[in-house]
């Protein structure tokens, strides 16, 4: 009994000493010497992100804010774009508060190395509170200003990004969303919007990305068909950097460090907002929409820095600028192309002051 | 000693058995071990079995070198200070990995040098030759996929 002991000790003994001196052995192996096992070479793809860049975002929650800024609004009808309005035909009030929630998810329905694929949803909520509100019975657009002072504004919407890697170089991103944007409540919008962005383009190294493409956008108000071009780069002490979609965004990025970062730049911000009640009362014949062509310019500064882990805080203060607040007549809610040079009447001619504003977020980012 | 040897046969035969079973199951969980590429290819990455995890180091880089100052690569992105210094080849990136069987490892951590992050990771293998690495944050969700190829030494 006690060889039967000792030969089970020594069986187990030598199978752990074995085992011990396998991890622990080192070899004189040429690594560079080594070749794939099924043959060829391994299949390299153009990685959808550089080195350096800012962190992106699974999901953030914000709030937006603007200072407050007068509103003047011209009374429904179908006027070209250089139309002069008689003394009292205009409603006038002032946005004392403009802002709201806003939500973005980006969730990866597959990552890979040779294909990523993204969904996403958007709620942004914006709010006015306006006050002096005046115009006579001729200055009808001061229904419209008593809606957005009553309902607001809103975007829902989903989107999808799909990012395929040819090679080790070269690319091609799309981008595509469906919004329902107006002064909708609890119930669905009538009218959805869509964008799409296509881009093909090389990252030539970790630490550059271009791509050139077309998008059907509604960044400037009114839909509209512009060419896009993407460029990111980070500096080789990745101190700087730059990151752009323009004309849609870009900016400068300085690295402070490792957990926080500053960008300036700017953001082209739009959409075709439908009012509701006054689309179904002005036009129940044609089962029109009226629609506010709203688009925005917004230079800002935005600093970032690390809160905890994947968790980000974003601040953002800068000048919003009107690019446009007019508003169309769309028969039976049906789209149309104007661009920058078609001269399609507006249903009205809307201006509103400019404004600082700021935005604090928190991002949940990716790794 | 009759009954003695008898019951030494027996058990002899039992542990054979035994381990020719674990063996099969071992040669399993074993695929893991050897020597990959990553999808970039700058990089070798060797996995070892040291009790009974995984793990795996850099054996290989493409550029060996820091560009700017000619010295072997460092860590130079590890959030800890003191680690900076530490060579990046033979840098233990995957770590603590443990069979979960139907050819997944899970468990494990995964280190990337080019932000210093480390990440959740599982990895399975969808053949003999290839492993499907997906570093991760909380759930699998948030995360994305490598794919590394097995290497051999060139005959």
């Amino acid at each position: 009994m006690k060889k039967l002991f000792f030969l089970t000790v020594l069986l187990g003994f030598s199978w752990a000493t074995q085992a011990q001196v396998e991890a622990e052995e080192e070899d004189d192996i040429d690594y560079g010497a080594v070749e794939l096992v099924d043959g060829g070479r391994s299949k390299t793809f153009a990685n959808s992100r550089i080195s350096g860049t800012s962190p992106q975002r699974f999901v953030n929650v914000g709030w937006d804010v603007q200072a407050p800024y007068d509103m003047t609004f011209s009374p429904i009808g179908s006027f070209a774009e250089d139309s002069a309005f008689a003394v009292g035909q205009q409603a006038t009030g002032r946005a004392q508060y403009t802002g709201g929630f806003r939500f973005n998810a980006n969730i990866p329905v597959i990552s890979r190395n040779n294909l990523v694929w993204q969904m996403g949803a958007t709620y942004w909520d914006t709010r006015y509170n306006i006050s002096n509100i005046a115009g006579d019975s001729l200055a009808t657009g001061k229904q419209v200003l008593n809606a957005l002072n009553e309902n607001g504004i809103r975007t829902g919407g989903i989107n999808t990004t799909i990012y395929k890697p040819f090679d080790e170089y070269q690319f091609i991103l799309v981008q595509a969303s469906a919004d329902m944007s107006g002064d909708y409540g609890l119930g669905l919008q009538r009218e959805v919007r869509t964008s799409v962005a296509v881009l093909w383009g090389k990252r030539p190294n970790d630490r550059k990305q271009w791509a050139v493409g077309l998008s059907r956008t509604y960044r400037v108000g009114a839909m509209n068909y512009i060419p896009i071009f993407l460029y990111n780069w980070t500096a080789s002490n990745r101190k700087w950097g730059v990151e752009a979609l323009l004309p849609a965004r870009g900016a400068v990025r300085y690295n402070i460090n490792r957990k926080s970062m500053l960008l300036a730049g700017f953001e082209l911000e739009g959409q075709s907002y439908r009012l509701n009640a006054l689309s179904e009362t002005l036009y129940a014949a044609n089962n029109g929409s009226l629609e506010i062509r709203r688009g925005e310019l917004r230079p800002r500064l935005e600093y970032m820095r690390q809160l905890t882990g994947y968790f980000w805080l974003g601040v953002q203060a800068g000048y919003r600028l009107n690019f446009s607040y007019h508003a169309d007549q769309l028969p039976s809610g049906k789209e149309f192309f104007r661009g920058f040079t078609g001269d399609q009447k507006f249903a009205m001619l809307n201006s509103i002051g400019n404004a600082p504003y700021a935005q604090i977020t928190i991002n949940f980012v990716s790794p | 000693m009759k009954k003695s040897l008898i019951l030494l046969l027996a058990l002899t035969f039992a542990l054979f058995i035994q381990t020719d079973s674990l063996q099969s199951q071992d040669a399993e969980a074993d695929l893991m071990v050897g020597v990959w590429e990553p999808s970039h290819g700058r990089a070798r990455v060797k996995i070892d079995k040291i009790a009974d995890k995984y793990y795996g180091k850099i054996v290989w880089l493409k550029e060996p070198n820091d560009p700017e100052k000619g010295t072997p690569k460092v860590d130079k992105n590890n959030p800890d200070e003191s680690m900076r210094e530490v060579a990046l080849k033979g840098y233990r990136i995957l770590k603590d990995f443990t069979y979960s069987g139907k050819r997944e490892w899970a468990e494990g951590t995964i280190y990337d040098p080019e932000n210093g992050n480390t990440y959740s990771c599982v990895v399975k293998a969808t053949d003999d030759n290839t492993l499907d690495i997906r570093g991760y944050i909380g759930v699998k969700t948030f995360g994305r996929t490598d794919v590394w190829k097995r290497l051999a030494i060139k005959k």
